[in-house]
């Protein structure tokens, strides 16, 4: 869904999320890892206890949150990507992921401390490569 | 002598009373004649001086009512006009004439100054909800407060029916919609229709059909929709659901919106049928208060852009069925919205170890973050503690802290790389930006 930057969404994010702004679960923040939960192995330990044993029906959710789980198949996602990935606002993508981890198709992850170092050097590429950009 | 006297002067007398009893005769004659001619022309005139005081009192209202309303009939002359005074039957149908005709043109120039009036306003409305919209989705995407984002989501369902009103009545007054979008699936053009009226949460969308509404013809479509989803939230019961359906057929698709409201009874059938033809011209001084322009709208965009629109009320829910047509030259494939790269494929962890410098980059040289499998971890993923699984685990295996020769010669190299493709993309990427600028002016050819 990339869209022209100035560009209207025609279908505006309170059709997306049925009017809700709050998320069920205050679990997300940018970097929080979204896993989707048929990827998961069956043996995954007490961190993810609801693992199904079949696919959860996807059938009946909205189109926004197929293709969540379409874009969450291909491995773990940040929750800001997800929503760059949409075209919608990160706020708006929680309420989805947050729905889409009640009914079990996602699990979260935290974004891992570990990270963080090797983040400032890609960080820092990121930032050379904008000042070539500009 | 005295006799042949008398005799003379007798005939003279008998001559004379002759004569004056002729003159007598012949005066009474013209007397009546001329009676007569008086009374008739008597008659003529009370005719006529009739026949303008109906002109004045009953017919020329009436044709003044008729020029507005075509369902008043004007009244006959009194008398059989033609018979009677045929020159005077011409001159009233030569005043009644030049009348209509004058009105007529009066009307149509109030008519046009009022739509220009009107058009030129909503343009100014509809170019503010626009920029209000832009406004409102970049707070959006600023905000993660779900106490603001929720109001900017009420602010944003506000303005876009703003925009949907202003959008509407600039169409009653012959104006484009005004709105260059690309071609969208049918379930998002019903929900962008959705996103316009009040109650939205109540539009309740079954099943999906796979097939795209082309981008000349997506915003007309939605507006009617929109139009039509809120005379049907409207019209029903606010606990009863509006049901969207779709049926593709053999030429086409139609869209189906069922209320479970009040039906409509055959002169509301009518009136909408003739609206929803396109033909009835419309007249924004007539559209009542409220203004009812739902199916005027509708029926100027079908008739302008070629889907149909109709109304019955064979709803299996006891109200009204609107359905949209949208025939196969309006309809296309659904457009791919995914970018290629927006889903690639799952790097085994154990591949990735050659930096960041051998992933995918973006057209502008900026490095792109490799997703991670999570199913195919190496085992020893399992151990660390929980918060620290993720990709985490195999970033730094692609970043080991010691920082080899090969990593900083590689980072160099992806710099100087950047800095080159960078360069060259900048020109292409700035007038890629300011493409679309289009949106807010009015699209008229």
């Amino acid at each position: 869904m990339t869209r022209r930057r100035n560009e209207r969404a025609l279908v505006r994010p309170h059709v997306v999320t049925g009017g809700r702004a709050h998320p069920t679960r205050n679990v997300f923040d940018l970097v929080t890892l979204v896993i989707f939960n048929g990827d998961l192995p069956r043996h995954a330990g007490g961190t993810t206890p609801q693992t199904p044993r079949q696919p959860l029906s996807t059938a009946g959710l909205s189109p926004e949150k197929l293709r969540i789980i379409e874009l969450c198949r291909g491995g773990a996602l940040s929750v800001v990507e997800i929503a760059g990935h949409l075209g919608l606002p990160v706020g708006v993508t929680k309420v989805l992921l947050s729905d889409l981890v009640d009914d079990g198709h996602l699990t979260t992850r935290a974004g891992s401390a570990d990270g963080r170092q090797s983040r400032v050097r890609l960080l820092q590429e990121v930032l050379d490569g904008l000042r070539a950009r500009l | 002598m005295e006799q042949f006297l008398l005799a003379t002067a007798f005939v003279l007398v008998a001559g004379a009373g002759i004569a004056a009893a002729v003159l007598l005769l012949r005066q009474r004659r013209a007397t009546a004649a001329l009676r007569e001619r008086t009374a008739a022309l008597e008659r003529g005139l009370e005719l006529r001086e009739k026949e303008l005081r109906h002109l004045a009192d009953v017919r020329l209202p009436e044709l003044m009512e008729s020029l507005s309303n075509p369902g008043v009939r004007v009244a006959r002359p009194l008398h059989d006009l033609e018979r009677e005074a045929p020159e005077f039957a011409r001159s009233l149908q030569t005043v009644t004439d030049l009348f209509a005709g004058s009105a007529a043109r009066v009307k149509e120039r109030a008519d046009r100054s009022a739509k220009s009036t009107l058009r030129a306003m909503m343009r100014a409305v509809q170019s503010l909800a626009n920029e209000q919209q832009l406004a409102i989705s970049t707070m959006q995407e600023r905000h993660d407060d779900p106490d603001v984002l929720e109001g900017l989501l009420r602010v944003d369902h506000m303005n876009a029916q703003l925009g949907r009103r202003a959008q509407a009545t600039a169409v009653l007054c012959g104006s484009w919609p005004g709105q260059q979008r690309s071609a969208s699936s049918m379930t998002d053009v019903v929900r962008g229709a959705t996103s316009r009226i009040r109650d939205y949460l109540r539009v309740n969308l079954e099943g999906t059909v796979n097939s795209a509404v082309t981008s000349r013809a997506v915003e007309p479509v939605v507006l009617t929709l929109a139009e039509l989803l809120d005379n049907a939230a409207r019209h029903s019961r606010p606990d009863t659901s509006v049901e969207v359906n779709f049926r593709s057929t053999h030429n086409g698709v139609a869209i189906t919106i069922d209320d479970a409201g009040v039906a409509m009874d055959a002169d509301e059938l009518q009136r909408a049928s003739d609206l929803l033809s396109g033909e009835a011209t419309v007249d924004i001084h007539r559209l009542g208060d409220p203004p009812q322009v739902g199916f005027a709208v509708a029926g100027v965009l079908a008739a302008r852009y070629g889907f149909r629109v109709s109304v019955d009320s064979r709803s299996p829910y006891g109200g009204v069925r609107a359905v949209v047509f949208v025939p196969s030259a309006l309809i296309t494939e659904i457009p791919d919205e995914r970018p290629p790269e927006a889903v690639p494929a799952p790097r085994p962890a154990a591949e990735s170890g050659a930096g960041p410098e051998d992933g995918p980059s973006t057209a502008g040289g900026l490095p792109k973050r490799s997703r991670v499998a999570v199913a195919e971890r190496p085992g020893g993923t399992d151990e660390r503690p929980g918060t620290n699984e993720g990709p985490g685990t195999a970033d730094t295996g692609e970043w080991p802290a010691a920082r080899p020769a090969r990593e900083t010669a590689a980072g160099l190299g992806a710099w100087q790389r950047g800095t080159r493709s960078g360069r060259a993309a900048a020109p292409s990427g700035d007038a890629e930006a300011e493409g679309p600028a289009i949106e807010s002016k009015d699209l008229r050819p």
